[in-house]
């Protein structure tokens, strides 16, 4: 055996080859094994955009329905509603939607396509509860300034009829929009960008 | 190269579901690269067997890759069921049907079986020869009998595609055309191989991927076990 | 680096782990082809570990999900299809390997003294293995898993006075039910891989202890140099490292090649039959075990009675355990034993072939008996060995080994 020699140039060569190749092929016959956890077919079709009929929903009321697992609200205003909806309002954080988190079609300060229609992913951009529609304003429990808007029962996080989130909240930024658009005057998708975008 | 990956496990497959059969199955030669052949196998299963055959395993929007077929076109010719509201299926749906079970075994006897995978439990062959040995034979119920599957409680659907043969002699060797189906035998010999080409795709989508990624993983193997030898022989230069 | 190794070391000895058991453990020099099945095992072992795991995380052990949770993975979860091959395919090459690993220490004598104690090790492992891959089979949930598992665990209901209740036990149930399902996807999934892996370790370690033997079975250290080292052992780091990386890339090059273009290797690694979802209500055409088993079950079917059959091939199995004893040859390797010893495992390598094959095939009268007549030879093998093997005629062995490239 002849241990004390250095390394050839020739072995050097082929122990990096073979570490080269080694390392290749194992971070490719590693992306099998991650992919599988990603959302399967079974997973990506009952994420797949759905269709609401909004015909029935009288002004003033609200729907909810389930997207993705999640519950997705479409409320339809009133003109009142409409009417006291302001562009600045010094209660709330993010009163422009300045931040990304609904499609720019509803960056406005309806947060939605058509002023009439809102339509909002109901989950708390704190934790994930899914807060309640207190469309009243003056309520008992969230006393004399509250202009009705939506109200988080698990860490008191107040949101506008807008979705857009107070100042000093526990939640950090606005309810967030999902994709949709009008097919019709009575029927909307959600989950998916219209062709206009 | 691709053709001969794909044949070599078709014919090893093929000899050994046909052992087990006791009558002589005719060969079909399946290839999954044929669109057009899936997309007319689609068709007609869909047309003739999916009222009462479910593929309760398969997913219409996987035809969009692995048929090559477009959305609105799945959606307009080949889904036909509507789900519990009364709108049609959607195209992420599984492919049940709407056999009533009870219906089915009052008019069958038994229920339709789910045909997803019968072409890996029965192979590509004995389908083909199945669907091509009805004959006429009136003490039956449906008034048809099977060569291959005696006594087999299931209708000719395709006989007005190919008419319906009649055995000359009681061994069943020969036959005669009773009744003209609407296209020759040679066109409707070219639909049951588009069929059972469908059936084998549907029966493992898989494969559409697992020999094109395979060549690839091979050639890597290779190169990568050449090196591995070279780097062996270079280290074991030291031993005597 | 190296001070955040010294850092390590004095709190966990890892070089020295590093010293001991690859670059200053000596392992002969004149290690075969039949050499490369141990490393090759360890790495199909950790293989199924982990396709296991990502199988686990898609598949429901219920009776009525567990077939749609296998078409699922094959479908539905991104690249499944490919993890589920590797798998089955994985489990039929564990046994490829460990037949060829185990015939490798019956060639040459790598049971005998001082190393009885990792056959029998080695021999635990094979047996849990049998029960990983009996249970295993029974998850997909298709006509051959329910059967094949209705028709093995009936065996135990032929153990005279308590074999029905203990059948009954096994299932959970009075039939192969959902509660054996559950039970057998808890003993695959967690109990007898934890086994595994500690008798793969003690394996390892009965292994290191001794040393490996060597085609010539001759003890490397009974001639060292000046410091101590064999004089026919060379560092298992580099050398066998790195011919052990070249074995496993040819392993990989056929075991891909099954995976990719054969899966189902004609019916032999996944039964035809076992595409149709498990109906209790009907038994098909004809039930054979999954290919590596097929040699036991022959064994089984030779024997004309129930509880004399099942006897019989337990037999056969545990007679494999005093293999050490039974052979009482001074001499390792069949290179230097008789002409009557290599005839004798000639016969017997035949016998457990012609076994696998009879065990495959539905039963003929001619098959059944060229089935006695193997299990005659299998274990007339051990019979016969126990008398002649003190008596050899043996040639000589050389002191040191010798290299045959």
């Amino acid at each position: 055996m002849t241990e004390s020699k250095k390394p050839s140039n020739r072995r050097k060569f082929l122990t990096n080859l073979t570490q080269v190749l080694g390392g290749v092929g194992g971070v490719f016959s590693l992306i099998p094994f991650l992919k599988t956890m990603s959302p399967s077919a079974r997973a990506r079709s009952a994420g797949a955009p759905i269709e609401i009929d909004i015909s029935n929903l009288p002004p003033g009321s609200y729907k909810v329905v389930e997207w993705r697992g999640k519950p997705v609200w479409i409320i339809r205003r009133t003109q009142n509603m409409i009417d006291k909806t302001l562009e600045e309002d010094n209660q709330l954080s993010d009163p422009k939607s300045l931040e990304e988190h609904q499609p720019n079609y509803t960056k406005n300060k309806f947060r939605s396509i058509k002023p009439e229609y809102l339509v909002l992913l109901g989950v708390c951009t704190h934790l994930g509860c899914s807060p309640l529609y207190k469309p009243n304003a003056k309520s008992k429990e969230l006393g004399l300034d509250w202009k009705g808007g939506f109200f988080c029962p698990c860490h008191g996080s107040k949101f506008d009829l807008s979705g857009r989130v107070h100042k000093g909240m526990p939640a950090p930024y606005n309810l967030e929009v999902p994709p949709y658009y009008f097919v019709s005057e009575t029927k909307i998708i959600v989950g998916e960008n219209g062709e206009n975008v | 190269m691709n053709k001969y990956i794909l044949i070599l496990p078709l014919i090893f497959y093929s000899s050994l579901v046909g052992a087990s059969a006791n009558l002589e199955l005719q060969t079909v030669l399946i290839d999954l690269n044929n669109k057009a052949s899936l997309q007319r196998g689609a068709k007609i299963f869909m047309n003739n067997c999916f009222g009462c055959h479910s593929l309760k395993y398969q997913r219409y929007v996987k035809f969009i890759d692995h048929l090559s077929l477009d959305q609105e076109t799945i959606e307009k010719n080949l889904i036909f069921t509507t789900d519990k509201n009364g709108k049609p299926t959607k195209i992420g749906s599984l492919m049940l049907n709407a056999v009533n079970s009870d219906h089915s075994k009052e008019s069958f006897g038994i229920m339709p079986p789910d045909l997803t995978l019968i072409a890996r439990s029965r192979g590509p062959d004995w389908l083909y020869t199945f669907l091509m040995s009805f004959y006429q034979d009136e003490s039956r119920p449906f008034g048809v009998n099977n060569k291959l599957y005696p006594n087999v409680s299931m209708p000719h659907v395709l006989w007005w595609m190919e008419g319906i043969k009649k055995p000359i002699n009681s061994d069943l060797s020969e036959f005669e055309y009773v009744k003209k189906g609407n296209i020759t035998e040679i066109e409707y010999k070219q639909s049951t191989t588009d069929l059972v080409n469908f059936l084998t795709y549907v029966s493992e989508p898989a494969q559409l991927d697992r020999y094109r990624i395979g060549f690839w993983v091979m050639l890597f193997l290779v190169i990568f076990s050449f090196v591995a030898f070279l780097l062996k022989i270079e280290y074991w230069k030291d031993i005597d | 680096m190296n001070k955040l190794m010294a850092w390590i070391d004095e709190r966990l000895p890892v070089s020295n782990f590093v010293k001991n058991h690859l670059s200053q453990y000596y392992a002969p020099k004149n290690f075969n082809f039949f050499y490369y099945f141990g490393a090759l095992a360890i790495f199909v072992f950790i293989l199924q570990i982990v396709t296991g795991i990502f199988l686990t995380i898609h598949y429901k052990p219920d009776a009525v999900q567990a077939f749609a949770s296998v078409e699922y993975i094959m479908r539905d979860v991104e690249w499944g299809w490919l993890i589920r091959y590797m798998h089955s395919t994985g489990a039929s090459f564990f046994f490829i390997i460990i037949y060829l690993h185990m015939f490798r220490a019956m060639m040459y004598g790598s049971y005998k003294n001082p190393r009885e104690l990792l056959w029998i090790f080695g021999m635990l492992i094979f047996v849990l293995l049998m029960a990983e891959a009996f249970m295993g089979y029974l998850l997909p949930w298709g006509q051959m898993s329910y059967w094949g598992a209705q028709v093995i665990i009936s065996l135990f209901g032929a153990i005279p006075f308590i074999g029905e209740s203990l059948a009954t036990w096994i299932r959970g149930d009075y039939v192969i039910s959902d509660a054996t399902l559950n039970r057998f996807f808890a003993f695959h999934v967690i109990a007898i891989p934890l086994l595994l892996f500690a008798l793969i370790y003690l394996h390892l370690a009965a292994l290191h202890t001794t040393g490996s033997n060597n085609p010539d079975g001759i003890e490397i250290k009974n001639y060292k140099d000046e410091n101590g080292i064999p004089l026919d052992g060379i560092p298992f780091h580099p050398y066998y490292t790195v011919k052990d990386v070249f074995g496993l890339s040819f392993f990989l090059i056929i075991f891909a090649f099954i995976v990719f273009f054969l899966p189902e290797l004609g019916g032999y690694f996944l039964e035809k039959d076992n595409f149709v979802p498990a109906n209790p209500l009907k038994t098909p055409e004809h039930i054979v075990p999954v290919w590596y088993f097929t040699p036991f079950y022959a064994i089984l079917r030779a024997i004309p009675d129930k509880f004399g059959g099942v006897l019989v091939m337990g037999l056969a199995i545990f007679v494999l355990f005093l293999l050490p004893w039974i052979d009482r040859c001074p001499v390792k390797s069949m290179r230097y034993r008789s002409r009557v010893y290599k005839i004798l495992l000639t016969l017997f390598a035949i016998s457990f072939i012609g076994l696998g094959y009879i065990g495959m095939n539905p039963v003929t009268p001619i098959l059944t008996w060229v089935g006695r007549l193997f299990t005659l030879i299998y274990f007339g093998f051990f019979i016969v060995l126990y008398f002649i093997s003190p008596k050899e005629k043996t040639k000589n062995v050389p002191d040191r080994v010798t290299m045959h490239e």
